[in-house]
């Protein structure tokens, strides 16, 4: 909540969140925040900052009372900055000129928040305590015009409504930004291709296996098959989370592409959710050779290309036994 | 241009140039399942180590070559797909032509196979 910080989000996030004038205008007019909401709010302008101090009071003694929330004001002197920023804010609700700038402003705010892990649940909760408490000042003042406070009421509604559209919003472009960012770290996540023995190649598919990573995949294998003469290739799907028809396709053209150079895919590690999922959407695997986990491959593979694998004590009698 | 055609032992050997056009192809392929009958080859190697792309006539009639050479009684073998070829090839949904067709990293690969499948030809039937 600090002026640094601000400063930091500023530039991008109308743009970011895509706010143009005709966004700005298309909220308003869902709400129905017109001229006359804004003549009624500053109406009580005047009265707005007289009950201003009662509500921050009200509104912090509130915050501070429950563990969840009083963690993010440990600091007193930052406690002191925020109510400050806050009874502004309040103010600045009946002082009319919703426009680019107030916007920006509670973006920013709302990025804040978020930042600082403030739960939406939280932020939706004050604002709740806030309007009960502004309602009842409300009613009070204009104990004798009940339809004055009413008007005034709907009107702070809405712009406040508005407000919480734009924090929301905040949030939710945050936790997308998040998202996007992990997905990109899992496509970067390198997918080694392994030697094992003489011909014989591991590959560990790790993650969500996307077009683009599955035409990276196969052209490494390939190349790999060509730099190695590799006869058999172990390609262990353990750790890929989904396997659709999509993926099941992508594996499928690497293990045509890999058969086309000479070389035997073998499919490995296909869980038991994997396998009845491929089964139910109809991938056909038939000519392919998937074995349940890495062992069996390596076991099919070592057979494939005429290796046996004999314990030393047994290496004699095993010998007699075949010959 | 024509395509050399070498006889090792039982086998054929046919290395496929860069230039080829569908005409020489198509000689290629007469002149193949001729010349298997003709030296009673067991095996014949299509080496199209060469190539820079496979399109789908190309493609089709090495597939065609491969199953009419097995009708005359050889095993045919293509060898020497490039990487950069394979891949074009899945792309392009060409690799399913070639299903069922035995291919190889190189003539060498070609050859131990070949000499392996003739070693089990006396027993299997």
């Amino acid at each position: 909540m600090t002026e640094e910080m601000k400063q930091n989000t500023e530039k991008t996030l109308m743009e970011e969140l895509g706010f143009t004038e005709v966004e700005i205008a298309r909220r308003r007019a869902f709400l129905e925040l017109g001229d006359d909401d804004i003549q009624e709010l500053l109406s009580i302008n005047k009265l707005a900052k007289e009950y201003a101090d009662p509500v921050i009071e009200a509104f912090y003694k509130h915050l501070l009372s429950f563990e969840e929330t009083r963690v993010f004001f440990q600091d007193p002197g930052l406690l002191e900055r925020v109510k400050r920023a806050q009874k502004a804010y309040f103010s600045r609700l009946t002082q009319g000129d919703y426009d680019n700038t107030y916007i920006e402003d509670r973006l920013n705010i709302g990025a804040v928040h978020e930042r600082i892990g403030l739960p939406v649940k939280a932020y939706l909760g004050m604002y709740n305590f806030y309007l009960r408490n502004v309602a009842n000042h409300l009613y009070e003042a204009y104990k004798d015009m009940p339809g004055k406070a009413l008007r005034v009421y709907l009107s702070l509604l809405k712009v406040v409504f508005l407000d919480i559209g734009l924090a929301i919003d905040t949030y939710i472009n945050r936790r997308e930004q998040l998202i996007g960012k992990q997905r990109e770290a899992m496509r970067e996540l390198p997918t080694p291709v392994l030697q094992v023995r003489d011909r014989l190649l591991i590959i560990p598919v790790v993650g969500i296996l996307d077009s683009y990573r599955a035409r990276q995949l196969t052209e490494q294998l390939l190349d790999s098959i060509s730099a190695t003469r590799a006869k058999a290739v172990l390609m262990d799907i353990t750790g890929v989370p989904i396997v659709d028809s999509k993926v099941a396709n992508h594996l499928l053209q690497t293990v045509s592409a890999a058969r086309l150079m000479g070389a035997t895919v073998i499919l490995t590690g296909l869980s038991p959710q994997i396998a009845q999922a491929l089964v139910a959407i109809g991938v056909d695997l038939s000519h392919v050779r998937t074995t349940v986990d890495l062992q069996s491959g390596l076991e099919e593979a070592e057979r494939l290309l005429g290796y046996r694998l004999v314990p030393v004590g047994e290496r004699t009698g095993t010998n007699q036994a075949h010959v | 241009m024509k395509t050399p055609i070498l006889k090792q032992g039982p086998y054929l050997i046919a290395s496929l140039q860069d230039e080829l056009t569908d005409t020489d192809l198509l000689q290629l392929q007469d002149t193949l399942v001729e010349q298997v009958g003709r030296f009673r080859s067991r095996g014949v190697i299509l080496d199209v180590t060469m190539l820079d792309v496979m399109d789908s006539f190309a493609t089709r009639t090495l597939r065609n070559m491969v199953q009419a050479v097995s009708l005359r009684g050889a095993e045919a073998v293509i060898v020497g797909i490039r990487p950069e070829v394979a891949f074009a090839m899945v792309q392009l949904g060409l690799d399913l032509r070639l299903s069922g067709v035995q291919t190889t990293l190189d003539l060498e690969e070609a050859l131990v196979m070949l000499d392996h499948q003739g070693q089990g030809w006396g027993r299997h039937g």
